[in-house]
């Protein structure tokens, strides 16, 4: 991490990477630029290195905020209308730690409204468009994170990772993204998705950038229940000696040339002595059917605070408490956020709740047993993040199924818990896209799989 | 299973949407195709399977008895609706 | 069931009520069940106690009052319930501006209270389904064109205790309603201040023909907050039902209001389908898991319940005086701590003294100390002090300004102590005797007239400022003018 220091100015750090945002506004990158708080900071920075003062250890590094974190710059909208001219008092955990580190946001990027998608296109802003090909998706829901650091107008972004919305991005831009074991970092002050299976992470060009971030980020918070004790940085280093290939994925649903790249990498850490395991993970199959059922309802659930009322958007047309409600979140809802709503409303309904949210939470059962049999077989498994790179804009925008199956090799971590790391693994040969692939590990491993990550990058 | 527009109409009042005709054929579809997705799952024996709602190990998290200042006061919050009147919250008359 | 509690309608036909009653019991803690802001709103302004969780900001998450669950461990010990290991919070989702999360957390599956029941004064006892814990709503406040709304109230603890249908009779619903109330405020886990909606009784009654297999069509009052309250509101509801099923209608399941005023239940406007909460486990709380060594723990000092005290005083205090003295826990802690000997007289002094002191209720929380009311009885009982004096006495014990000075101090200072030391009442005596003025009446006396000993010992007392003791007096005197 290139932090300031008496040669490198944190306002010029900041300026710098303004001017990139600027330059490659045409992405849709930012739905807020941080320009004059920014400054401020960065200048307060270099007075305090100025006087000699101890510094954070990411003392005017710039970097972006996914819309989805709360904190008083700019408004915190989820990239949906019904969080329009929301401005929090709160500040997010995770962002607090970073700016306590000296860390400086410049702007909050664009998602998929209330991270609901795997393209950034059901964004109330409009899309983000890819980093090497602007006629394809950046991927989502953190499609605006992933963007600005493959373009290196910041060094770092934060992301939320509920299904894939950190990993799968990152594969379609090149850089790498990380969703810690869940309960690692905090989720307060972060807009709640599927409480059960969101997680905070980052998206950076080096697993050593991660693995900082990871050690400033992580830990235990009062504020959020579900955070695990702080394990990270107490971490004892593991070498691994077997690594895991999923049979079950291995099939013409995922694009040859993913495949390819998931050979050449295991066979060139064969070559460096690791063992290749092959698994056999057959539950994995209904992961994305109980992913789009127990995510659903959480969403339902996490989303009926947004009513118009105490916040946010209420409808012009509302003329009495009914229509407040039901305007409101007509108009300030995303046909995705809406549609997921409604699943939701009806897996969690009395007469199904049994057949599909009860069911699903067994399938679940199955899924985490399954990753735990793996474990006990190898140290870290290898899989693709998506079953295809980068796609064309628009391409699968109206069918929500072929959107979902963008998610297939990614739900299943979510689900179980366990950590996943979307690494670069090369581009494809004709339209020169970014290939990504994940690496699995069992929970709280998280340390070790970023260290293990640098075994992967090619000579 | 089959949905039906009653079905569309009836998870639209669940979610308290003021869907229009166009959009509630378009919902219609979408939903039929996203239920006979996810109804896959019945293939899966699940048989005296225990259902998993948490992946977190932790049970009996919980604080102590004590007050403490909070994130944001009553004049934040209550900065963020619409209209407040005598420290509350004014909504259209309630029936 | 055992007793008849059949009702007979106009045409002599016989019907048999059936009630079951679910309260909610706000609990003493002094934060609120998910976040550290003040529980007790009471003469507070609106919102001023309501944290970013509470108001339901993005992002904001519960954090879990450990006292609660200690409460709860407590009601469920007084109810004589079992409390289960595992118990898991819910969501229940509804829209109303009252609700800013759009859903109330709750325990639906997984409650943390389990089967017990509550026995009534008459002995009878009724089942407890189950009891869980949850958060209480918000207020809305109505004018002529808009409303108002007041968080304050939002996730203050409560829990729901919810009956079998084990109830047949008005009065069997207000001694349980009373129970209930007793049990928590003994338990220590509410203020019981009926008042401030401390406690309150959703009733759900049905009546069927005597001997029927099926129970009758049932409708629920709600939000019902005196005993009186529950028991007019299940007396009207039993004649309406009566008459309704006796012209030959049917009864509605439905909602009903109840008017103090008019003393009547009125049919309140409800959607026809019932309402779908869409009942979901609360993904942010971790599981509830309670030891044996846990809930041991927190019942090591479980103070004595209603029964304990019916069964510590059954020969002491009569059963009708003691019903009364139990609606005071207070004083039947005080009692309990007191010696045996003394129960009468404390008794006789808290009934016909400190209860009809227009101050009594302040009096009733910060009661003299055990040793200062045991002294009292001694020194009444040794004739030191008169009962009069000893009325006196004890009221001054509550007096701030007397507190903790001890009974004999204060009984000195104010000069009530009877002069029982025979010595000095024998020179007492004998001043008298050798006063001029007193002669004739010594020879009186001695001829034989009775009546002039009573003027004979006023004088003593007169010559003793009152402290002498007036039959100690009588003998010495008897004995002198023999």
């Amino acid at each position: 991490m290139r932090i300031a220091d008496k040669n490198h100015s944190a306002v010029e750090m900041v300026q710098e990477a303004l001017n990139k945002a600027e330059h490659f506004s045409d992405h849709y990158i930012f739905t807020y630029i941080n320009t004059e708080n920014a400054l401020k900071k960065a200048k307060e920075i270099d007075e305090k290195i100025a006087r000699g003062e101890k510094v954070g250890r990411l003392a005017g590094v710039p970097y972006a905020l996914k819309d989805n974190f709360l904190s008083p710059e700019g408004e915190t909208t989820a990239s949906a209308h019904i969080l329009e001219g929301f401005t929090s008092p709160v500040t997010a955990t995770a962002v607090q730690k970073l700016e306590d580190e000296g860390a400086i946001m410049i702007g909050r990027t664009n998602m998929d409204a209330f991270a609901h998608g795997s393209s950034t296109e059901n964004s109330y802003y409009g899309p983000t468009l890819n980093a090497y090909d602007t006629e394809r998706v950046a991927g989502g829901s953190s499609g605006g994170s992933a963007v600005a650091v493959a373009l290196g107008i910041v060094q770092f972004a934060t992301g939320t990772d509920t299904g894939g919305s950190i990993r799968q991005p990152a594969s379609f831009n090149g850089v790498y993204g990380f969703k810690p074991t869940y309960g690692t970092i905090s989720r307060y002050g972060v807009v709640a998705m599927a409480s059960s299976t969101d997680c905070i992470g980052f998206f950076t060009q080096t697993p050593e950038d991660m693995d900082l971030l990871m050690s400033i980020a992580s830990g235990q918070d009062r504020n959020d229940l579900t955070t695990l004790p702080d394990y990270y940085v107490n971490t004892e280093s593991k070498s691994a000696k077997r690594v895991g290939v999923i049979k079950d994925f291995d099939n013409e649903s995922v694009d040859e040339e993913i495949r390819d790249a998931l050979r050449q990498k295991t066979e060139m850490l064969e070559k460096k002595g690791y063992e290749i395991v092959e698994l056999e993970m057959p539950a994995l199959k209904y992961a994305l059917a109980a992913y789009y059922i127990i995510v659903p309802a959480e969403v339902a659930s996490n989303l009926s605070r947004y009513d118009g009322i105490r916040y946010g958007l209420r409808s012009e047309k509302a003329t009495d408490i009914e229509t407040i409600y039901n305007d409101t979140r007509n108009e300030g809802f995303m046909p995705e956020n809406k549609r997921r709503i409604m699943i939701g409303n009806f897996v969690l309904s009395s007469g199904f709740y049994d057949a599909y949210f009860l069911k699903a939470a067994k399938a679940r059962t199955l899924i985490v047993e399954e990753y735990e049999k793996a474990f006990q077989k190898c140290d870290y498994i290898l899989t693709p993040v998506s079953p295809n790179p980068a796609f064309k804009l628009g391409e699968k925008v109206n069918d929500p199924v072929a959107m979902y199956l963008e998610d297939v090799m990614s739900v299943s971590l979510n689900l179980a818990g366990v950590p996943g790391l979307a690494i670069p693994a090369g581009k494809t040969r004709e339209d020169n896209l970014p290939i990504g692939l994940q690496i699995v590990g069992p929970r709280r491993s998280d340390k070790n799989l970023l260290a293990f990550a640098k075994e992967c990058i090619d000579e | 299973m089959e949905i039906k527009r009653e079905d569309i109409l009836h998870l639209a009042e669940l979610s308290d949407f003021a869907l229009d005709e166009r959009e509630a054929e378009s919902l219609k579809d979408d939903l039929a195709g996203i239920i006979k997705y996810i109804s896959q799952l019945d293939e899966l024996d699940t048989e005296g399977v225990e259902p998993t709602y948490q992946v977190f190990e932790m049970e009996n998290v919980w604080r102590e008895d004590e007050i403490l200042p909070q994130d944001a006061t009553r004049e934040e919050l209550l900065d963020l609706t619409k209209e407040a009147k005598d420290n509350q919250i004014k909504v259209p008359k309630v029936l | 069931m055992a007793e008849d509690y059949s009702v007979t309608g106009k045409d002599g036909k016989k019907y048999t009520p059936t009630i079951g009653i679910e309260c909610h019991v706000q609990l003493r803690t002094k934060t609120k069940l998910f976040s550290e802001v003040d529980n007790d709103a009471r003469g507070k302004e609106p919102n001023s106690c309501v944290s970013p969780v509470d108001y339901a900001l993005p992002g904001m998450l519960p954090r879990l009052n450990g006292r609660a669950i200690k409460f709860a461990v407590r009601a469920g010990r007084a109810m004589n319930c079992e409390i289960n290991p595992e118990s898991r919070f819910d969501r229940k989702h509804y829209f109303y501006p009252d609700s800013p999360k759009g859903y109330q957390i709750t325990q639906f599956y997984h409650p943390i209270i389990g089967a017990g029941y509550v026995e009534l004064s008459s002995g009878r006892k009724i089942r407890i389904e189950h009891a869980h814990m949850e958060g209480d709503a918000g207020k809305l406040t109505h004018y002529a064109t808009y409303s108002l709304v007041d968080l304050n109230r939002v996730d203050t603890p409560l829990i729901e205790i919810v009956s079998m249908p084990d109830i047949h009779s008005a009065q069997d619903a207000h001694d349980y309603a009373k129970e209930l109330w007793r049990l928590m405020c003994y338990a220590g886990v509410t203020y019981g201040d009926l008042y401030n909606g401390n406690m309150r009784f959703d009733v759900n009654t049905s009546v069927a023909p005597e001997g029927a297999e099926e129970l009758g069509t049932r409708t629920e009052v709600k939000n019902l907050n005196s005993f009186r309250s529950v028991e007019r509101a299940v007396e009207y509801e039993i004649k309406r039902q009566i008459q309704v099923l006796e012209a030959g209608e049917k009864v509605k399941q439905e909602t009903r209001g109840w008017n103090d005023a008019t003393g009547q239940t009125t049919a309140q406007r409800s959607k026809e389908e019932a309402k779908d909460y869409r009942y979901m486990p609360e993904p942010d709380i971790p599981p509830v898991h309670l030891t044996e060594e846990f809930i041991e723990n927190e019942l090591k000092d479980f103070p004595l319940m209603p029964a304990d005290y019916r069964e510590k005083f059954r020969d002491t205090i009569k059963d009708d005086l003691l019903e009364i003295l139990l609606d005071y826990p207070t004083l039947m802690k005080k009692l309990g701590d007191m010696d045996e000997k003394h129960i009468t007289l404390m008794v006789n002094l808290f009934t016909s003294v400190l209860l009809a002191e227009e101050k009594s209720a302040e009096y009733l929380n910060d009661l003299p100390s055990a040793k200062d009311l045991n002294e009292l009885a001694e020194m009444n009982e040794k004739k030191e002090l008169s009962s009069t004096a000893t009325k006196e006495v004890f009221l001054k014990l509550f007096d701030p300004q007397m507190k903790g000075r001890g009974t004999k101090n204060i009984a000195k200072e104010l000069g009530l102590i009877q002069e029982n030391d025979l010595g000095a009442l024998e020179q007492i005596v004998d001043t008298v005797l050798a006063k001029p003025e007193t002669k004739k009446a010594q020879e009186d006396y001695r001829a034989g007239e009775e009546k002039v000993l009573g003027f004979l010992i006023g004088q003593v007392m007169k010559e003793s400022h009152g402290k002498a003791n007036p039959s100690a007096v009588q003998q010495i005197l008897r004995e002198k003018l023999k």
